[in-house]
């Protein structure tokens, strides 16, 4: 459990950064928390031969530009909990936060790290996806804005190219007031979801006006409910039709079957989380 | 008047030990740092059963730096060898590295040494293992099926192991019974998990012909006679030593390939040998533990007594019997405790050991009494249910009240308060088992209440391993108590203590023989050369035979010390007393010696010593367990509360009632009971090895093979009941295991309880939970 030789190198900015990943290429990554990278390099699972620490790097900055909320790529997950433009618009983000490992993790994790990485049953790339994130990706050749829909491809493949890193997050901030929830099952707290269900609410009273709703753990990226949210559009919300959205929402998804979890109980946590998360979402309304 | 002379055994003393292990000072096998070391990877089989074709080593030829492999080519006939002295046992012999076959994934082939561990881990990766499939065993069906063929060469079939205990007239209970249960229950394989992983450093000193071993052991004496029958040296040459050791647990109750591999090496290469387990290692292929099925059937009369028991048990113990305890220990000891704390009085056990092409199963916390006492009280629970009797009520119908009770397999239990512990809960719980009942019809969330009530047998000694005919052989621990000139203590123990606190207790119960205070006493464990010879600490022997062995010993020379007093002070020893330091007369306390100016005559000022008297405060005491242990009795109650829809459990408390006899000190009980009890959780919600088809293991780490954390655990109540054992000569009883025992039964039963179905596997996760509460939302299960 100790990983293969690498070679360090610390960026002093982004450019050097950028220029040293491009050097590398496939055998480089960059590396900031290394709450993911790191346990796989002592696997073994992974071997970049060069890790570029970016930990210096000025990537830590949140801010509100006109419509957009930018979070950078080095934002720690503790911070979500202190940033009121968060909460103020995007309560589904702040409540998934808790559900991300244990305080050690959220000290440590960056959001681009969790991102990249992009684990199925994480928390952060399913709530990119549930707000129609941006994911904003440099390298010695310019930026990329990538919509989250198309930023996660697999388990653990993203549309990164060699030789480029996630700089920042981008949050469109909504027009309305909206209410938001995330609920994960897990063993045990801090473990990778089982299932995790964001759902993202706008009301008008009991009255959905629009409805996002997006799973983490079914299958190998973060999922849509399309038919779901088309459903609760001018539906006024109640037990048995946020019941209804999560059958609709289950039936529309192929979970994975692991000697974990079965695929049916994948399928059969959907609808009763979706439930549960819209409940949630609107009751954060009062 | 009397002096007051406060007591130290019972007193809640702070473990001495805590302040270098909380303060990070302590030195653990890795902090062994010795110059001109060489570090050793294991190259480990990645199949689970295939002949060995090549293993080719060639690539490390031109690593670019200095490696040393070792394959099982190069070793000769080196082997662990666990034999039980039974005519029905298959033998197994596992070489050091695999010589022909490997029968596990994780079994070590090469031994690759390099100047650095990152560059032996390096060049371990680079020798390639060319191996020819053989089909695997990886069930116990396949174990029992005739058609796949063993996985020793000359064995008839994957049996290590099959025999039969039986007691009383089982065709009468059979034939008078009213009810007849019958249940199959299913404990999964799982680990110990030490905090610290095994490891091993050894060097050899040829100038004084002497091999030092270190080792993250429970049993440094066995090591060191194993390495020395193995490796031909005499034990005089040989010092073992357990520096801190970061949790045994039983895991690191047995003496492994690894320690007489580093031995030899360090002899072969005349450097010092350096193994640090790392976790994937541990969790793959140190020990493994469970892996439980039996099928019991109770003879129950009309009035409810239970009249007896048939079991068939069989346990899955992967690849190799492992020493001391063999493949023989788990399945024996299930088949030994069944019968439990009930009066009946026909049973018969048929017993069998199975092999697999998985990592060997050892000892762990309780063995096999998690599983048994699973099978046992879940039993219990089902007959209740079918007689349609309250679950304690049942209990405290047929629980032994009457001691000394001789059970059906003749082993006599002493004195317990088995119906107590089952009052005292039901008081206890009383609230639980009321608001349980509300939630009976609930589609949303219910609450259950389940115990399980047990007896360990517990501080069992030689008599017990000669009935098992097991290569262990003995069971005494040995105390040599050495009072030092200036009046404190060195304790010379048999017992290695690995998180038991034995620092402390066992000072504690020094310091009440000599009338001294405890932190005067040092206690010295864990290295043969400072300690006198025992078998190690392991099988909740620690508190009632290395404290009985320790008191003993104590008393000899707090008998020669009121000889001196009394020689001084003109009087009878008789007449003596030892308390705060102090030798007294007894009726007239201000007539008094120091103690330490008693020791200081013992070892210096000999000429004040009365006529004759030889000089020397040193006394030894190896005591032994009496014939059949002595039973400590436990009940555990868990209240647990299901979220139905997502099969989502919550343990809302967990209440432990437990009677170990005399307690040595409570605060290191309760530590012991809770620690158990996690990791009892653990086996009832979270932990399982698990292999695939192949016999590849798929829990690999810690993301994967999850174990309880804070948040999953309630506060643990524990409540004592205390009965001294008459067994004992402080009265005490073993409880290091019991902890572990009874979580499993108790929470099944109380998921059970609520859910109203059968309980009968763990580990209870949430896809089990929830499908055993399909008929709640209204699925076919």
């Amino acid at each position: 459990m100790r990983p293969a030789a690498f070679e360090y190198h610390r960026a002093a900015s982004i450019e050097e950064a950028l220029s040293l990943l491009a050097e590398f290429g496939e055998d480089g990554r960059p590396i900031a928390g290394g709450q993911s990278l790191v346990p796989m390099m002592n696997l073994r699972l992974a071997r970049p031969e060069h890790l570029v620490d970016i930990n210096s790097l000025e990537l830590d900055k949140i801010e509100r530009t006109g419509d957009t909320l930018s979070l950078g790529a080095l934002v720690r997950h503790e911070r979500y909990f202190n940033e009121p433009l968060i909460a103020e618009h995007f309560p589904a983000f702040l409540d998934a936060a808790h559900w991300i490992g244990h305080p050690t993790i959220r000290r440590h994790g960056s959001l681009g790290g969790s991102i990249s990485h992009a684990d199925p049953s994480a928390e952060l790339p399913c709530v990119c996806v549930l707000h129609d994130a941006t994911i904003v990706a440099r390298s010695v050749n310019g930026e990329r804005r990538i919509p989250a829909s198309e930023f996660f491809i697999s388990a653990y493949v993203t549309a990164l190219e060699p030789g480029e890193m996630v700089v920042a997050v981008e949050l469109p901030i909504p027009q309305r007031k909206q209410h938001g929830a995330f609920i994960e099952i897990a063993e045990r707290m801090g473990d990778f979801a089982v299932i995790g269900i964001g759902a993202v609410l706008e009301l008008d009273g009991d009255t959905v006006l629009d409805a996002r709703i997006a799973c983490a753990g079914a299958e190998l990226t973060p999922v849509r409910a399309a038919s779901a949210e088309q459903f609760l559009k001018g539906r006024q919300l109640t037990e048995e039709v946020a019941q209804e959205a999560g059958q609709l929402f289950a039936q529309s998804v192929d979970p994975v079957n692991d000697y974990r979890s079965s695929a049916e109980y994948r399928r059969h946590l959907i609808v009763q989380l979706t439930s549960r998360t819209l409940m949630r979402a609107m009751k954060s309304k009062a | 008047m009397k002096a007051e002379n406060p007591r130290q055994i019972g007193a809640r003393v702070q473990r001495f030990e805590d302040v270098r292990l909380l303060s990070g000072v302590a030195r653990y096998i890795d902090d062994i740092r010795l110059p001109n070391c060489l570090h050793l990877t294991f190259a480990r089989s990645q199949m689970a059963h295939g002949r060995i074709l090549d293993v080719d080593t060639s690539a490390l030829e031109d690593i670019g730096y200095p490696t040393w492999v070792f394959t099982g080519k190069d070793i000769g006939d080196l082997s662990m060898k666990a034999h039980q002295d039974v005519p029905e046992m298959q033998y197994s012999e596992q070489p050091l590295l695999a010589r022909d076959v490997v029968r596990f994934v994780g079994e070590p082939v090469a031994a690759v040494l390099a100047e650095d561990p990152y560059l032996s881990e390096d060049a371990a990766e680079m020798v390639f293992i060319d191996c020819d499939p053989l089909p695997v065993v990886g069930t116990m069906d396949q174990a029992r099926d005739p058609s796949i063929p063993p996985i020793h060469d000359g064995w008839k079939s994957n049996v290590f192991i099959e025999r039969q205990m039986k007691g009383g007239d089982l065709e009468a209970a059979r034939a008078n019974a009213a009810y007849v249960v019958r249940r199959t229950f299913r404990n999964q394989r799982q680990t110990g998990v030490p905090m610290e992983c095994r490891g091993v450093v050894a060097q050899y000193s040829p100038g004084d012909r002497m091999l030092t071993v270190w080792s993250s052991t429970q049993m440094p004496h066995l090591v060191r006679t194993y390495i020395s029958e193995e490796l031909d040296l005499p034990e005089s040459r040989i010092r073992v030593i357990a520096p801190e050791v970061g949790g045994g647990f039983g895991v690191k109750g047995q003496v492994f390939g690894e320690e007489v591999l580093v031995a030899w090496l360090a002899m072969k290469t005349q450097r010092p040998v350096k193994w640090i387990e790392d976790r994937r290692e541990n969790l793959i292929a140190s020990i493994h533990a469970r892996d439980h099925a039996h099928t019991l059937e109770a003879y129950v009369s009309k009035e409810g007594r239970l009249l007896g028991l048939w079991a068939d048990i069989s346990v899955d113990v992967g690849a190799y019997s492992t020493f001391p305890f063999t493949a023989a220990g788990d399945p024996g000891m299930a088949a030994k405790v069944m019968p439990g704390p009930y009066d009946f009085q026909a049973y018969e056990a048929t017993f069998r050991a199975l092999a697999s092409n998985k990592c060997p199963l050892g000892t762990y916390r309780g063995v096999a009494r998690p599983s048994a006492v699973f099978s046992q009280e879940r039993l219990m629970d089902e007959i209740a249910k079918e007689i349609g009797m309250d679950p304690i009520e049942f209990r405290l119908k047929n629980i032994i009240r009457e001691f000394p009770y001789k059970n059906v397999l003749g082993f006599t239990y002493d004195p317990g308060s088995y119906a107590e512990s089952l009052e005292k809960i039901r008081e206890i719980l009383a609230d639980d088992i009321a608001a349980a009942r509300e939630t009976r019809h609930s589609k949303e969330k219910r609450i259950g209440v389940g115990l399980a009530c047990f007896i360990e047998q517990t501080a069992h000694g030689t008599p017990d391993f000669t009935r098992r005919r097991v290569p262990i052989e003995t069971g005494y621990i040995a105390a040599r108590v050495e009072m030092q000139p200036d009046g404190t203590v060195v304790i010379g123990l048999g017992l290695q203590s690995h998180g038991q606190g034995l620092e402390t207790t066992m000072a504690q119960v020094a310091a009440d023989a000599l009338g001294i205070d405890p932190k005067d006493v040092f206690v010295r464990h864990g290295d043969t050369l400072t300690s006198p010879y025992s078998v190690g600490t392991w099988g909740s022997r620690g508190g009632p035979l290395g404290g009985g062995a320790v008191h003993l010993a104590s008393l000899k020379i707090a008998d020669k010390l009121k000889a001196i007093a009394a020689h001084q002070l003109q009087s009878n020893k008789d007449q003596i007393s030892l308390g705060g330091g102090k030798a007294y007369i007894t009726d007239d306390p201000s007539r008094y010696i120091p103690i330490r100016t008693l020791a200081r005559q013992a070892l210096r000022n000999v000429e004040n010593l009365p006529e004759g008297m030889i000089p020397g405060l040193e006394a030894e005491y190896s005591l032994d367990g009496p014939r059949d242990g002595t039973y400590s009795n436990a009940v555990h109650a868990a209240v647990v509360e299901i979220d139905v829809p997502t099969g989502k459990l919550k343990l809302k408390r967990f209440v432990v009632v437990e009677d170990c006899g005399t307690i040595i000190n409570p605060l290191v009980v309760d530590g012991q009971v809770r620690g158990g009890v996690v990791q009892g959780i653990g086996s009832a919600l979270f932990e399982h090895m698990i292999y695939d088809e192949q016999c590849q293991p798929l829990t690999t780490s810690f993301a994967d093979y999850l174990m309880p954390l804070a948040p999953e655990l309630p506060n643990i109540e524990v409540h004592h009941i205390e009965t001294p054992t008459p067994l004992n000569p402080i009265g005490a009883k073993g409880l290091g295991e019991g902890g572990a025992i009874g979580p499993a039964p108790a929470i099944a039963n109380a998921v059970s309880d609520a859910l109203g179905v059968e309980v009968n596997e763990t580990p209870l996760t949430l896809n089990a939970i929830w499908r055993l509460s399909a008929h709640i939302r209204g699925e076919a299960s």
